[in-house]
């Protein structure tokens, strides 16, 4: 049902500015739909005399309703909110529903943030991300609030935040975001501290064992890969592990090309191993990744240059 | 060449004129808030098209006039709050219509005037852009705002410095770039930062070889390209990995021909423009990337794109 701002009383007393689209020529004249045309033109007003009240808020509501993307109204109404003292309890209250139909939206979640840093709490926003992830597990910007959650409110060490990622983790073990947060909360929030060996050793056996059930899955190794240089380990440290997907010695049984990637890695450090090095390498360009095979060339040329790949 | 490896040109450019005559489509006002980026998008399509002429001139003009405010700021459209996206669309099509001198002559020092306007915007303490006044913060902005200011030749109005030192603040243990410090790598972050670091001259900060490889490896079996790991593919990250790709001269490690040979499958031959992928509805956001992508890929006909 559409819903019309010039036969209501509560409306009297505001004439609707007219858009001012500089004169009628063809790329400017805009054509809105009847309702949203109006609705425009009773904000126009408002904002014109700094009004701030009950109805601004049902205003921007019904705007934002149709259409979510405009930031002008979602500033407005912020503004409205913070004049009036508006319950932000009942801002968030509204505003779920409304994210859930908008999933890409990106001035909600800027709203929200504002909205709950008055809050001063965290409290209910666990749940309502549950929600958001459910419809898309990979929503960059739910993940980066969730983020900004964590930083407001000091989390880095909660331990249901962890739980919490382990389980996105477990429900979908190639969900990268998931893997993020993770690196977040245990590399993240040590502002550059060096990592204690018993959480080194924690987070190699975690990636892992997320790669022997997926051996193809990028995030984990992206992962490990990334603890072990962290703690700056030498790669060999994950010589055997790499093995466990790919012996040269059986070409046909490669069961990642992660793996051989690493250990072309290990081997051109190795004294006599540049040619199990190129030999991995050949693998990758000829038949485990031959979308990529100039990158793999290239690595094989800097073998020869040097005798030490970079 | 075989029929599918053509691009329909004559066919794109009716699609992206077409795009102005469709106002009493609801998709039109609905996506009504991004007409000054929607502009840019439609005009530098047409110039890789080798069709600057099929939007006109003053009329464009006009129109981005409409949209500047006193303080130099460019909204959306006539009417909409200054925001630092339309104001960095604004000035890049000033720069593709080479109308500065008619910006001058709309507005006295209105060069300067948009430099100060987004000069405003950086935040002195942690070097980053907010995208208006109220503060949304986003290497989105940082970029727009050091590519506007580089187009005007405004650099030194701002603490590049520092904005360098928020990019590196960025960057992820995978070798590539989020939104903010610990945000997840993506595509269109590491165009973004990879873009700011070039124009401040700050390129040696990237680890180069890292960042290649994980650009390289958005590439899928199919060709097309995606934009974080474990993703589906997407025309629009042609543009964006590849113009990152080419900005570290490593183009050449993903497959150009299966990629040109996605891209092209997302076309629409009969109506014009390109889809996010094959099959699915055309928007003029994937026609750009999608004819940029090919243009950097140096498909036959297109003028060459600068990846910045
Ligand atoms: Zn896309």
């Amino acid at each position: 049902m559409p819903i019309f701002y010039h036969d209501d009383p509560e409306w009297s007393d505001i004439e609707p500015l007219p858009q001012d689209d500089g004169g009628l020529h063809p790329l400017a004249a805009i054509a809105y739909a009847d309702e949203y045309s109006e609705a425009m033109g009773y904000l126009r007003a408002v904002m014109a005399k700094n009004e701030f009240s009950q109805r601004v808020l049902g205003l921007t509501e019904h705007i934002i309703s149709m259409n979510p993307a405009h930031y002008t109204v979602w500033l407005y109404r912020s503004r409205t909110l913070s004049e009036l003292k508006a319950s932000l309890h009942d801002e968030i209250a509204w505003l779920n529903p409304t994210a859930l139909k908008h999933l890409k939206n990106y001035q909600i979640w800027h709203h929200r943030q504002t909205i709950i840093d008055g809050i001063n709490s965290p409290k209910g926003e666990h749940e309502f991300i549950a929600t958001m992830l459910e419809q898309d597990s990979k929503n960059y910007h739910v993940w980066s609030y969730r983020q900004w959650l964590v930083k407001r409110f000091g989390l880095f060490d909660d331990k249901e935040e962890m739980r919490w990622t382990e389980d996105m983790i477990h429900a979908d073990v190639r969900n990268n975001s998931a893997w993020n947060h993770r690196w977040f909360l245990v590399v993240g929030g040590r502002d550059g501290k060096t990592l204690p060996e018993n959480v080194v050793k924690r987070e190699m056996d975690y990636a892992k064992s997320a790669i022997r059930k997926a051996p193809q899955n990028q995030s984990p190794w992206n992962y490990l890969k990334g603890i072990v240089r962290e703690a700056k380990l030498p790669v060999s440290t994950l010589k055997d592990f790499a093995l466990e997907f790919a012996d040269m010695r059986r070409p046909d049984d490669i069961y990642s090309s992660h793996a051989l990637d690493l250990l072309a890695d290990i081997y051109a450090e190795e004294e006599n191993g540049k040619e199990e090095a190129k030999k991995a390498l050949e693998l990758l360009a000829s038949k485990y990744d031959p979308i990529r095979a100039h990158y793999w060339n290239f690595r094989k040329g800097l073998l020869d240059q040097s005798g030490v790949a970079a | 060449m075989p029929p599918e490896m053509q691009l329909c040109v004559e066919k794109h450019v009716k699609y992206i004129q077409s795009l102005d005559t469709r106002k009493d489509e609801l998709e039109y006002w609905l996506t009504e808030h991004l007409r000054l980026n929607g502009l840019y998008w439609g005009l530098t399509a047409l110039h890789l098209l080798g069709h600057p002429e099929a939007l006109p001139r003053a009329a464009v003009l006009e129109f981005v006039f409409s949209c500047l405010h006193q303080s130099g700021g460019f909204g959306a459209a006539p009417g909409h709050d200054a925001h630092m996206l339309y104001t960095v669309s604004g000035v890049q099509i000033l720069a593709t219509l080479d109308a500065f001198d008619d910006l001058e002559a709309h507005m006295e020092g209105g060069r300067l005037k948009i430099g100060q306007y987004i000069a405003s915007l950086q935040n002195t303490e942690t070097g980053t852009f907010a995208g208006d006044e109220w503060g949304e913060q986003d290497t989105r902005f940082l970029y727009g705002a050091l590519n506007a200011l580089s187009l005007m030749d405004l650099l030194f109005l701002v603490d590049l410095e520092n904005a360098v030192s928020h990019v590196q603040s960025c960057a992820n243990f995978d070798g590539a770039y989020g939104t903010s410090p610990g945000a997840e790598s993506h595509s269109g972050q590491v165009f973004t930062c990879v873009g700011a670091l070039t124009i401040a001259g700050r390129r040696d900060l990237v680890d180069e070889e890292k960042l290649g490889v994980w650009l390289s490896e958005r590439q899928l079996k199919n060709g097309g390209l995606n934009g974080r790991p474990e993703k589906k593919e997407d025309v629009c990250y042609s543009w964006w990995v590849m113009s990152s790709l080419a900005m570290l001269d490593k183009l050449h490690w993903i497959d150009s021909e299966k990629l040109t040979s996605f891209i092209l499958q997302c076309q629409d031959p009969e109506l014009g423009g390109l889809a996010d992928r094959p099959g699915d509805a055309v928007d003029v956001f994937h026609t750009i990337f999608g004819i940029a992508g090919l243009s950097l890929l140096k498909y036959p006909g297109l003028i060459e794109v600068d990846p910045v």
